[in-house]
């Protein structure tokens, strides 16, 4: 039975304010899971905390909604219990470039085979307006009433600095691109991480739908080599370079590794969670005598 | 019988492994043994030494005295030479000038020219440790072969080469003390050639843990937890398990209820400064009914303390860690058979509850080694509690309800992969599907299934356990590593006149009041004895089974309590016809600290 993006709905209101970017998000994550014939019951959706983390609540796959910052532990362990499943774990830019940002750098470290998705809206959302990390500098909030002094952190250049062997950014004013986006990062074998410019339509009055859409444009119209380092380091800091006068979103770099999971020969005919439990531990206390 | 050896060197030079191999000597050779390090938290420098000790009768815990010190450095000989049985012997590098240092009467030193026994063997520098050893064997007759089979096993990975240089050392240093050191009151002779285990606290609890059907580890290094975590690494492809290492242990904690959530037993270890960061994380495992197993090795706090001293002063952060309510099971094993078997049974209640079990032990118990009989897995049945693979089909757009209202509590669990069984775990309070509510009467539902489970729970956690006569003068309560001491005191107090047993939790929270009442019922006066300094467990005892010992005896200055130091307190107590101050604290005498030699012009 062919599983169609209906399928992966549920009853429950997705509760986000009207017009935020989630939506769009949510959209292209199930459109994508459908188009690459996931199977409901495979696909795990795990995130932190925050208005993006609530995305597993309204994606009818298995789902765990962690704790703040933490959906990618929680993720990756879950790759590791059982590699026969499809994780994608999602999560916005306080969650996984704040609280959560020592995950990040760790997991693309060890290229586990599944797809990290940040709402990126430069914001705190949930918490109500506060600055994130990514908040570009000069922007007005709650807690820089004078305006952000910090550099903005890189989720890019951080990215493919950091070993990711699959780094691309999206848009979710181009929901059927950010599909696409979604389709290869799921298929890649690997570590695979999309930042995705996902305004907030309540806090963030600066980078708006507007404000993107006249600076984005595709890498892949562009002639953008993702298998240079070089290429995708210096695409990646474009729009600070030229004051955001262009900001460029696609496939900024890819490249093949072994996976973590695949180093482990204990788990290469059958998943640990599928494996027998009763051992005989002889050859233990031999060694201890 | 008992014989004890101290064998003391500067940290870093290989006196832990020195120490377990003479260990591995006295258990092969049929002696039940015990072999206890104490060092500073340093690499190099500092003191380090391991006692191990000897018996053919029942051995639980060191002892204070000893009757022979390996002196590998000066400073050995400064730390314990006035903690020699008369009649003792410090045997010790002829290299070293220890004519400062006043020798106890009735002690004697022996030097030994380790250097020059190796050279004309023709070995090198490294091989002092095994040299001493030798001429330790000749000075208590102990068989060579039985050394020789230890160092090969110990060696063999180094290669064929290394095992020879090293039992031809041995044998130069063995026959050396045989020709010129004859006379030593301590005769040991093998009793036995029935092969027993070496093996230390943090070893049986991870062997326990992969018996119980563990498949994922995942943690972050710190002392004393780390060597379940070397353990299990070294073993993981033999085990078929999954061992990680993390980024910190709030990915530990985090990565345990993942694994879990996707239908692995998993389990993460750690000591009191990495449980604090994983708290967070052992409430989400609790509210999304994840089963998972911690094991929290205690060590001296508060922050980073003294990272490689023992205390028990952890316990009620184990039962109060993490924000809100939740029921949760603190389990203590007090010796090697309790580390593996309840460390096993720890995931059997993880899954069949659905919740979080912390294993709570110490320094002292998880990196002290024991002679101990094989452990047999068969033993330990695995109970994976309700758990559903076939399910019908779901209406479309809606989910499984993973956490059903049920009487007992316990909701079928399913696992990811599973047809029709979608859910989400969640942080939030939610519903029977796992999805968030604010609903009040929702909310008051699900905290009021998780808690019922503590019906069940109560009917199957065990009572403490009485040892030595059912009717005493006095009972010492006590949990956890305690029990060793306590029951070596036993037979120190007998000698004194005092007729005393041992009362000892394992299981302790939840406490079911009736079981605990019915242990208590025909003690003496009890003194309960915790390595703290607020009597954490008398406080739980008061408040979950309104009992109070009679008297409290707490050490907290990093060291566990020795027989000796009970059986005294105890005896005062008994002397005294139990009058005087219901709380009494106690400290070491003598103030010689390992961290700095220096200190004490070394």
């Amino acid at each position: 039975m062919t599983v169609t993006i209906n399928d992966f709905n549920v009853k429950e209101k997705m509760q986000w304010c009207p017009g935020c970017g989630n939506f769009g998000l949510i959209a292209s994550l199930k459109g994508a899971m459908a188009d690459l014939g996931l199977k409901q019951h495979e696909t795990v959706v795990v995130s932190g905390i925050g208005c993006s983390s609530k995305l597993p609540h309204y994606v009818n796959t298995y789902g765990f909604e962690s704790i703040h910052g933490r959906g990618l532990p929680v993720a990756s362990a879950i790759k590791l219990a059982n590699t026969d499943l499809n994780v994608v774990a999602v999560g916005g830019d306080g969650d996984g470039y704040g609280i959560g940002v020592q995950h990040f750098i760790h997991i693309m470290r060890r290229n586990y085979d599944l797809t990290y998705i940040v709402h990126n809206n430069q914001i705190y959302g949930l918490t109500t307006g506060q600055a994130s990390p990514t908040s570009q500098l000069g922007m007005k909030t709650k807690t820089t009433p004078w305006g952000v002094v910090e550099e903005p952190f890189r989720p890019l250049t951080v990215a493919i600095n950091g070993g990711a062997t699959f780094v691309a950014r999206g848009f979710v004013g181009d929901p059927g691109h950010l599909k696409e986006l979604m389709k290869t990062a799921i298929a890649h074998k690997g570590f695979s991480f999309i930042d995705v410019f996902q305004p907030c339509v309540t806090f963030n009055k600066l980078n708006t739908y507007p404000w993107f859409q006249e600076r984005v444009y595709k890498l892949e119209d562009s002639g953008h080599d993702s298998t240079s380092k070089s290429a995708a380091l210096s695409k990646a800091m474009e729009g600070e370079k030229t004051d955001y006068k262009k900001v460029p979103i696609g496939v900024f770099y890819k490249t093949d590794k072994p996976t973590y999971e695949s180093t482990l020969p204990q788990i290469k005919d059958t998943p640990l969670a599928k494996q027998k439990l009763e051992i005989d531990l002889s050859k233990a206390y031999e060694e201890m005598e | 019988m008992l014989f004890s050896c101290k064998i003391g060197a500067q940290a870093g030079a290989g006196v832990m492994v020195t120490g377990r191999m003479m260990a591995k000597c006295f258990t092969r050779g049929g002696y039940n043994v015990v072999a206890y390090p104490e060092y500073p938290s340093l690499v190099r420098g500092g003191h380090n030494v391991v006692e191990v000790l000897a018996s053919n009768e029942d051995i639980h815990s060191p002892t204070q005295k000893c009757d022979l010190v390996i002196a590998l450095n000066r400073d050995a000989v400064f730390y314990h030479k006035d903690f020699v049985n008369k009649g003792g012997v410090i045997l010790y590098d002829e290299e070293l000038d220890i004519s400062a240092f006043k020798l106890p009467s009735g002690i004697k030193a022996v030097p030994v020219p380790l250097m020059k026994l190796i050279n004309q063997s023709g070995g090198i520098a490294k091989m002092k440790n095994t040299v001493a050893l030798a001429c330790a064997f000749a000075l208590i007759d102990y068989p060579f072969e039985i050394f020789a089979s230890v160092i090969e096993d110990e060696f063999r990975r180094k290669g064929d080469d290394i095992v020879k240089k090293n039992v031809e050392a041995a044998k130069a240093g063995y026959e050396h003390v045989k020709q010129n050191n004859g006379n030593f009151q301590h005769k040991l002779k093998a009793i036995s050639n029935k092969r027993k285990m070496l093996i230390s606290g943090n070893e049986a609890v991870a062997l326990g843990a992969v018996a119980g059907g563990m498949k994922f580890y995942s943690a972050y290094p710190m002392t004393p937890a780390s060597s379940i975590l070397h353990y299990l690494f070294a073993n993981e492809r033999k085990f078929n398990i999954v061992v990680k290492q993390t980024e910190d242990e709030i990915a530990a904690m985090n990565y345990a209820t993942g694994a879990s959530f996707a239908g692995a037993r998993s389990m993460t270890g750690t000591s009191g400064g990495g449980f604090a960061l994983m708290v967070e994380a052992l409430g989400m495992a609790a509210l999304a009914e994840a089963p998972i197993v911690a094991a929290l090795v205690q060590r001296v706090g508060p922050s980073t303390g003294m990272p490689t001293w023992t205390e028990q002063a952890d316990l009620k952060f184990a039962l109060n860690a993490s924000q809100g309510e939740f029921l949760r099971v603190v389990i203590a094993p007090g010796d090697m058979e309790e580390c593996f078997y309840q460390s096993a049974e720890a995931f059997n209640l993880a899954e069949k509850y659905q919740l979080p079990v912390i294993i709570i032990s110490d320094k002292f118990l998880a990196e002290t080694f024991f002679s101990c009989e094989r452990f047999d897995e068969k033993k330990v049945k695995i109970d994976r509690g309700k758990i559903i693979e076939d399910l019908p089909i779901l209406e479309p757009n809606t989910r499984y309800k993973r956490y059903a209202l049920s009487k007992d509590g316990v909701s079928p669990r399913v696992f990811p992969g599973t047809p029709n069984g979608m859910h989400v775990g969640t942080s939030y309070t939610h519903d029977e599907t796992g999805f968030s509510t604010e609903s009040f009467i929702m909310r008051t539902k699900q905290v009021d299934k998780r808690a019922s489970k503590i019906k069940g729970l109560l009917k199957d956690l065990p009572a403490p356990k009485l040892y030595g006569p059912k009717k005493a003068d006095v009972t010492l309560i006590c949990w956890g590593s305690h029990k060793l001491p306590a029951l070596d005191s036993l037979k120190l107090l007998e000698d004194a006149g005092v007729k005393a047993n041992v009362l000892h939790f394992s299981f302790l929270f939840p406490l079911n009041k009736e079981k605990v009442a019915k242990a208590l019922s025909g003690s003496g006066k009890t003194v309960m004895l915790e390595n703290n300094s607020t009597g954490q467990f008398a406080g739980v005892l008061k408040e979950y089974c309104d009992f109070e010992p009679d008297f409290l005896l707490l050490k907290y200055d990093g060291r566990q309590f020795f027989a000796e130091q009970i059986a005294e307190e105890v005896s005062k107590l008994s002397a005294k016809k139990f009058k005087g101050d219901k709380e009494i604290r106690i400290s070491e005498k003598e103030d010689l600290e390992y961290y700095n030699p220096q200190r004490h012009g070394l």
